[in-house]
């Protein structure tokens, strides 16, 4: 079941249009991964999902009933964490935890012992002063805490690790890797390495449309190809190794930059294995061979020159 | 009701902690206490700095000499102080971004609204009528002999004009977003009062009665009978101005 429905959203801010005709949806118990480039409607989509904005065109469903803009029942389902959360500074981080859970309406037992289990998930069950005195990263923190007090069925995080430090980054996508098993997670970033780490869905996003969208390893498989690289020393072992005739009968897309020759291969092993065999025959001695996984950075680059 | 409730608490958590409450508190606690002292004082006062040889006849002191300063400050510095503490309770949320937690969290705009007009009533409250008991109090240790007509109306008559002008403030703090803002437009909206006062057959329908009689109704030459028609125009624009804010805040951009 789909948890949240995108239908043919459209927004235009003065003459400028973010949005454009962007439909995706987010399957249960997913963690979906809204890829785009900083400036391509990511941040504006999200505030649309949760009322914040108003769209000129298409609709939202999240859990099966429609967003409208201003009050939206829809935000009982969803738990969001805005990309710089602010907190009233005045309260400690289990008293905003408990006024949180006292304007959704919480029973009281619930919202304690939800407490005790966030604040100890995130790590900030023995920090005692106001929110004012926080890091960045322990606003971070106690972020994905409240938006999962209420036990949402989905959660929004808006950049949550884009800026912080590679410690608490790590921290961040820990804690979204451990909240999988009770919700469903959409993630917005332009950091490519953190998709590959924690997601398994993933929409890109470019000049506010849908580009692709997909299982990660999906991706992986139809859009990008394993490769294999050989360096050499010098140009002309580099050219040598270009005109042996069984490179240029392989039938696989070839580069050549500088010293190095990259295949893409549907079979490394094969296409390696080659490539040794050649070495061997005609003596010449790379400096480097490799073979490199099909990465998402080059997908994200190929769909969204 | 209970998200009310929290949200209130919140507020005045926030009143305490950013000593808001306290400075209310200790301002017109200190109004309380000046206004009889000064009208027990004050020929005293002035016949002290006199030059030597002119005598000035000063009528002796009265209680009502208190309740003029009473109204005096309670309207020009009471009024001012909480206007100039409340000014910034939108803009601060607005600002940090502190509502798109709540409000993302299904907290209705009406609530938060109402809750803010609570907070607000609540300082007014309290500095208000603690002022009051403090200046009644003295004023019968000073004056025991003194004697008033419809206290209460007068004072409750300031106390609601009170409510009319953080009701106010509340709508302009919803519409400029800023700690100005609200300030200018409640200075407007006193200025559009005053120049009502200048159509004679349309002031008594003025909110402007309720703090600028009070000492006739204290003498007996204003009757509630005369100030109805005010103070139905307070409570209606009090609404109104409610009205108008929900209105706004319910589409308002957090």
């Amino acid at each position: 079941m789909d948890i949240l429905t995108i239908a043919g959203l459209g927004k235009t801010f003065g003459s400028q249009r973010v949005l454009n005709d962007l439909s995706f949806s987010v399957p249960e118990g997913s963690i979906y991964g809204f890829i785009g480039k900083n400036g391509s409607g990511k941040t504006t989509t999200m505030k649309i999902i949760l009322g914040l904005l108003q769209a000129d065109s298409g609709e939202i469903s999240v859990c099966g009933q429609k967003v409208r803009y201003g009050d939206t029942r829809t935000n009982r389902f969803i738990g969001y964490l805005p990309d710089v959360p602010e907190f009233y500074s005045f309260m400690t981080a289990k008293e905003y935890l408990r006024f949180c859970g006292e304007i959704t309406g919480m029973p009281t037992a619930l919202i304690r012992t939800n407490i005790d289990e966030l604040l100890d998930l995130v790590g900030l069950a023995d920090v005692k002063k106001r929110i004012g005195t926080f890091s960045r990263g322990m606003k971070q923190r106690l972020g994905i805490a409240q938006a999962l007090l209420n036990e949402p069925r989905l959660l929004i995080c808006d950049e949550p690790t884009s800026a912080l430090d590679p410690i608490g980054r790590r921290e961040i996508l820990d804690i979204l890797l451990k909240v999988k098993e009770r919700t469903t997670v959409l993630f917005s970033t332009h950091v490519l390495t953190d998709v590959e780490a924690i997601c398994d869905r993933v929409g890109i996003l470019d000049r506010g449309k849908i580009v692709l969208t997909g299982s990660v390893s999906e991706l992986k498989n139809t859009h990008s190809r394993h490769s294999c690289t050989v360096t050499f020393r010098t140009p002309a072992d580099t050219v040598a190794f270009r005109k042996d005739p069984r490179m240029s009968a392989l039938n696989t897309v070839l580069h050549a930059k500088d010293l190095s020759v990259t295949l893409h291969a549907d079979e490394p092993e094969q296409a390696m294995a080659l490539i040794i065999r050649i070495l061997g025959e005609t003596g010449l001695v790379p400096l480097r061979l490799e073979t490199a996984e099909p990465k998402l950075e080059d997908i994200f680059l190929e769909v969204v020159r | 009701m209970r998200a009310y409730l929290a949200f209130t608490k919140k507020e005045l958590t926030e009143y305490v902690r950013n000593f808001k409450l306290f400075l209310a508190i200790a301002l017109f606690a200190l109004l309380g206490v000046m206004n009889p002292l000064t009208a027990k004082f004050l020929p005293d006062l002035l016949g002290n700095f006199m030059p030597e040889g002119i005598t000035i006849l000063i009528a002796e002191p009265t209680n009502l000499d208190s309740w003029i300063q009473f109204f005096k400050n309670g309207t020009q510095t009471g009024l001012f102080i909480i206007v100039i503490l409340l000014s910034g309770m939108m803009a601060k949320e607005y600002e940090k971004g502190t509502l798109i937690n709540m409000v993302t969290k299904g907290l209705p705009r009406r609530t938060i609204l109402f809750s803010k007009f609570t907070g607000a009533l609540l300082i007014w409250t309290i500095s208000f009528w603690l002022c009051f008991f403090i200046t009644l109090g003295y004023t019968l240790y000073y004056f025991p002999e003194g004697t008033t007509e419809n206290l209460s109306l007068s004072v409750i008559s300031l106390y609601l004009f009170g409510i009319l002008l953080i009701a106010v403030l509340l709508l302009g703090a919803v519409l400029f977003k800023n700690a100005y803002g609200p300030l200018l437009f409640t200075g407007a909206f006193l200025m559009v009062l005053f120049l009502w006062n200048l159509f004679p057959e349309a002031a008594e329908w003025n909110p402007l009665m309720l703090t600028s009689r009070n000492m006739d109704l204290l003498q007996g030459t204003l009757l509630l009978e005369d100030l109805r028609n005010a103070l139905l125009v307070t409570g209606l624009m009090s609404g109104l101005a409610l009205i108008v804010a929900l209105q706004i805040f319910k589409k308002a951009k957090l």
